[in-house]
């Protein structure tokens, strides 16, 4: 399941070991389409990877931190630390790749 | 949902439309129905058998009468983008999403070359879509490099949601006046920034924007299909037109050089093919 991020509530993620956070928007179409990827992505990594939501209007003060200008904008973290980032929607097999290349 | 979506209207993706059909297989076509600009602009066609010494006017009016002829419609919509998913293709077209189990890609090459500095800073104040990402500056200032159909329309959307719109048009057409669109004659030149993009570079002036946004006809082939293999500036084919993503095909100019008019019917021919077999595979 993917968590929602809300009131630029960032705690969960800087605990976690490795956390997978979709900065989005609902007005934006290649995140909605991104979305039901990582929602299937967050079945397959149960457990092992947590998978967070941050709508970028919903939480402006973390878009800005992270330095978001472009999304959909998927960051890797790992024990809170920002570690790798990627821009756009990505097919499954390439956004796995990609999860599994940094986690 | 259909069995093949086809974007482009050149000979590539008429001939895909026409075997496709041909095949009993629901498709749309996504394209102009003035077919390809390009074409229509050809001089003289010497090579393409069967038409000997024809215009490129001529020939497009042929294909466009082969099409009528066979009942087979073009949707006259952009398609910005294909997304890939396991079970189908999803194509967003304007505010439009449009499934297809199989995508034949034949838009063509695109033309002209990148802005200096436009994909260093692709997605770090440069974006291709205004209604993707406009609303990431709201209340500010972002100027717009209109080089597409669309672009004075997406000018008007933005200055909806920012609070200064710079226009710098390529083409005749101009946003509606409003009071805070700023048409500005000059060429642009370069993007600069630092973290992010943050001035453009005209052949006279210098403008400090939060983001530039470059509007095109023609998205490279890496922008419009996420995930796909490029080779340069082409998409990575096959014989089979098969391409790296399984169902999504290439043919025509996209596909490689020889840039000619009867390699790209051949191409489409063997695309449309290619998408019935990977359909009868599936079912």
């Amino acid at each position: 399941m993917v968590k929602v991020i809300r009131r630029n509530e960032f705690e969960d993620v800087k605990k976690a070991g490795v956390a997978v956070v979709d900065f989005s928007a609902t007005w934006c179409n290649p995140c909605r389409m991104l979305a039901p990827v990582m929602e299937e992505l967050s079945d397959e990594y149960a457990g092992a990877v947590e998978f967070y939501n941050c709508d970028v209007d919903e939480n402006g003060d973390l878009a800005s931190e992270y330095g978001i200008t472009s999304i959909p904008a998927i960051i890797i973290f790992k024990e809170g630390k920002a570690t790798a980032k990627t821009v756009g929607f990505q097919p499954k097999a390439n956004m796995k790749s990609f999860i599994d290349a940094n986690k | 949902m259909y069995d093949i979506a086809i974007v482009g209207t050149g000979p590539a993706g008429i001939s895909a439309a026409i075997t496709a059909k041909i095949r009993n297989k629901s498709i749309i076509l996504f394209g102009s129905r003035t077919l390809s600009d390009k074409m229509r602009k050809a001089h003289l066609i010497e090579n393409y058998p069967g038409f000997y010494h024809v215009t490129g006017e001529q020939l497009a009016d042929s294909l466009s009468r082969h099409l009528e002829q066979m009942g087979i419609e073009i949707t006259e919509k952009r398609v910005g983008a294909v997304y890939t998913f396991d079970d189908r293709f999803s194509l967003s077209a304007g505010q439009d999403i449009i499934d297809a189990k199989t995508v034949i890609i034949a838009g063509g090459i695109v033309n002209g070359r990148p802005i200096k500095g436009e994909e260093e800073f692709l997605g770090r104040g440069v974006s291709y879509c205004a209604t993707c990402d406009g609303f990431l500056y709201k209340g500010k200032k972002v100027a717009v490099v209109g080089a597409s159909e669309d672009a004075p329309a997406e000018a008007e959307f933005l200055s909806e949601i920012c609070s200064e719109v710079l226009y710098f048009p390529a083409g005749e057409k101009l946003p509606k006046e409003a009071a805070n669109i700023k048409v500005i004659k000059e060429k642009p030149a370069e993007i600069k920034g630092s973290m992010k993009a943050d001035t453009l570079i005209t052949d006279s002036g210098e403008y400090k924007t939060d983001c530039i946004f470059v509007l095109r006809d023609a998205v490279s082939p890496g922008t419009l299909v996420p995930g796909i293999e490029l080779d340069g500036p082409h998409i990575k084919v096959n014989l089979q037109m098969e391409t790296n993503l399984p169902g999504l095909f290439a043919c025509g100019d996209i596909a490689g050089t020889p840039y000619q008019y009867i390699k790209a019917a051949g191409q489409g021919n063997t695309a449309a093919l290619s998408a019935v077999r990977y359909l009868g595979k599936k079912q």
